[in-house]
């Protein structure tokens, strides 16, 4: 519909399709209605602050079934959000940051490149999360460990016994209650990754750690009397 | 004898307060120019009435209806050709379309002559209205939707992509047309509405300035149109139109994308305003009543009294006093109408008095 910059040599099927499944979401007609293009959702986001991002661009598109901008907001611009939902304040009831999930969850499950390498630093991160149920630990803190941190990591890994001397509450008694979790809980957990196609996600944009994840609840789950086959 | 109130224009607003005089007790002369009465809904080929969809016919009908009352002379094809008096006492020739003239004796007045479509090629040809077929207005495209249809003149053809272009004609300073004609916002979303209906595979575009659907508006035509019919609503007015390809090519900014805009219609609706017809102007000057510098009637006593003219005993109704929907236009109608009749009843006990 306007002049298109980029993703001009991928098929408009293609587009089309994904943007298909994206409006084939059941949640999809809950989370957009109409768009008065105010900029209430932007004035809102922290992400729109920091970066050339706009939850108010989103719903445009996605109202508009513009192909070519959903096309390159599914590539370029969804991975900027930080899922904090502030954009819900929309008069008009929608909800950007949920058209971003059902987006997300698109974007993986057809194994866009984009996808694969917006969640590349965050393999740690997605195995911590799947396997234990909880996002970080204490002594997760390391150098190159979140890319998405910043580069202040490094400069505060090189004296962190001294850093965290210096505060006064304590900042590693976490640590155990993070790693440990109750085996009924994880195989709850566990069940609810196989169930909801969450585990045959991560296989689209990294093979490798599907793996490893599935030799981690496979023994669990045969146990608990589960097949994982 | 009961008073007369002498009622100008056969529209809706004519009508309507025509009707209210003779259910109060009054006597109503109505004259309009043409042979039918309905006024512009009915000349210009209303389809559905804006918010509610219904039939532009059948809600003409009801007030048509509403004047054949014995207590309501209608003059048709007829003109005013001679006003004279004061409030209590005016004279109107009123002249038919065979030349012969009646004098008509009235308390008051009330002017309900209308508005006329802007004329888009008038001052202009920047979008091609009378270069380009399938280059429409408004009033056009309810022409054809009346008819229960939605082509692109130049074929036949049903339109793959149609494009509204706002406000042509208001909110413009070059044309001397500053004000907003209220309607068209509603009018576009409303035949946005029935062209999806019609045709679900077209894509429809309204470019605009700001959408302006006030009240029940917002939730009965712009909400439904938006979220149910998928009309496109984008914030950029077109700069111009040029044939392409046996297409129009539009040129114009999606301002709220921040990136330039040239898109291939099929067919494109002038969403034109509202001008003081012909009527308003000749009426206005025939009985000495000032004109804002738009040409509509002024009415001085605004905000609080949205019907009363520079002259007492003479009231106005409707888009004569410049941009109304229907519920103004009614609202008015009624109010105009009692003012009227209670003016030319005052004036009636001053001179009873007088004479006892």
């Amino acid at each position: 519909m306007t002049l298109q910059a980029r993703y001009a040599d991928v098929p408009v099927e293609t587009k089309q399709r994904l943007f298909d499944e994206v409006r084939a979401d059941i949640r999809f007609k809950d989370y957009l209605f109409g768009c008065y293009e105010c900029g209430i959702c932007v004035a809102a986001c922290p992400s729109a602050r920091f970066y050339d991002f706009s939850p108010r661009k989103i719903a445009q598109a996605t109202g508009r079934e513009d192909l070519g901008m959903f096309y390159e907001q599914l590539n370029d611009d969804i991975w900027n959000c930080s899922q904090c939902f502030s954009c819900l304040r929309c008069p008009r009831g929608n909800n950007p940051g949920g058209l971003i999930t059902i987006m997300r969850e698109v974007a993986i499950n057809n194994g866009l490149t984009s996808a694969r390498q917006a969640l590349e630093g965050y393999g740690r991160v997605v195995y911590k999360i799947m396997s234990t149920g909880t996002q970080v630990s204490p002594d997760m803190l390391q150098p190159n460990a979140f890319p998405d941190w910043g580069p202040h990591v490094a400069e505060i890994s090189e004296n962190l016994e001294l850093w965290r001397r210096a505060l006064p509450p304590e900042t590693l008694h976490t640590t155990t209650t993070a790693w440990y979790v109750d085996d009924k809980t994880l195989t709850e957990l566990y069940l609810i990754w196989h169930m909801t196609g969450v585990l045959d996600m991560i296989k689209e944009v990294d093979e490798g750690l599907h793996m490893i994840l599935n030799d981690v609840m496979e023994e669990l789950l045969e146990e608990a009397g589960y097949s994982t086959a | 004898m009961p008073e007369t109130v002498l009622v100008v224009g056969g529209g809706p607003a004519g009508l309507e307060a025509a009707r209210t005089v003779a259910q109060l007790g009054g006597r109503a002369v109505l004259v309009e120019r043409r042979d039918v009465l309905g006024g512009t809904p009915d000349e210009s080929h209303y389809a559905a009435l804006t918010p509610n969809m219904g039939s532009a016919q059948e809600a003409l009908d009801i007030l048509r209806a509403g004047v054949r009352d014995p207590a309501i002379e209608v003059h048709l094809g007829a003109r005013l050709s001679a006003f004279a008096g004061s409030a209590g006492d005016f004279t109107a020739s009123v002249t038919g379309a065979d030349g012969a003239t009646t004098e008509v004796k009235a308390g008051a007045v009330v002017v309900a002559t209308g508005f006329q479509h802007f004329d888009p090629g008038r001052e202009t040809q920047m979008y091609g209205y009378y270069e380009h077929a399938d280059v429409i207005t408004l009033p056009d495209a309810e022409k054809m939707l009346s008819e229960h249809r939605f082509v692109r003149p130049s074929t036949g053809e049903p339109p793959r992509n149609v494009a509204f272009i706002q406000c042509v004609g208001s909110r413009d300073r070059r044309l001397g047309n500053d004000y907003c004609s209220k309607v068209c916002c509603g009018v576009a979303s409303k035949e946005a509405i029935e062209i999806r209906r019609l045709l679900p595979d077209a894509k429809v575009y309204i470019f605009y300035i700001d959408m302006r659907m006030y009240g029940y508006w917002e939730n009965e035509i712009y909400w439904p149109a938006q979220e149910q019919y998928n009309v496109n609503y984008i914030r950029g007015i077109v700069t111009e139109i040029v044939a392409k390809e046996g297409r129009l090519l539009m040129k114009g900014e999606d301002t709220t994308m921040g990136r330039p805009l040239e898109v291939l219609m099929d067919v494109i609706v002038l969403s034109v305003g509202m001008e003081p017809s012909r009527g308003t102007r000749e009426v206005a000057a025939l009985l000495g009543v000032e004109q804002n510098r738009f040409g509509f009637i002024a009415t001085p006593g605004e905000p609080m009294d949205p019907v009363g003219t520079s002259v007492p005993g003479i009231f106005v109704a409707g888009a004569a006093a410049g941009p109304k929907d229907l519920e103004d236009t009614m609202g008015m109608a009624g109010s105009a109408a009692a003012k009227a009749l209670a003016a030319a009843r005052q004036a009636g006990v001053r001179t009873a008095g007088a004479v006892s």
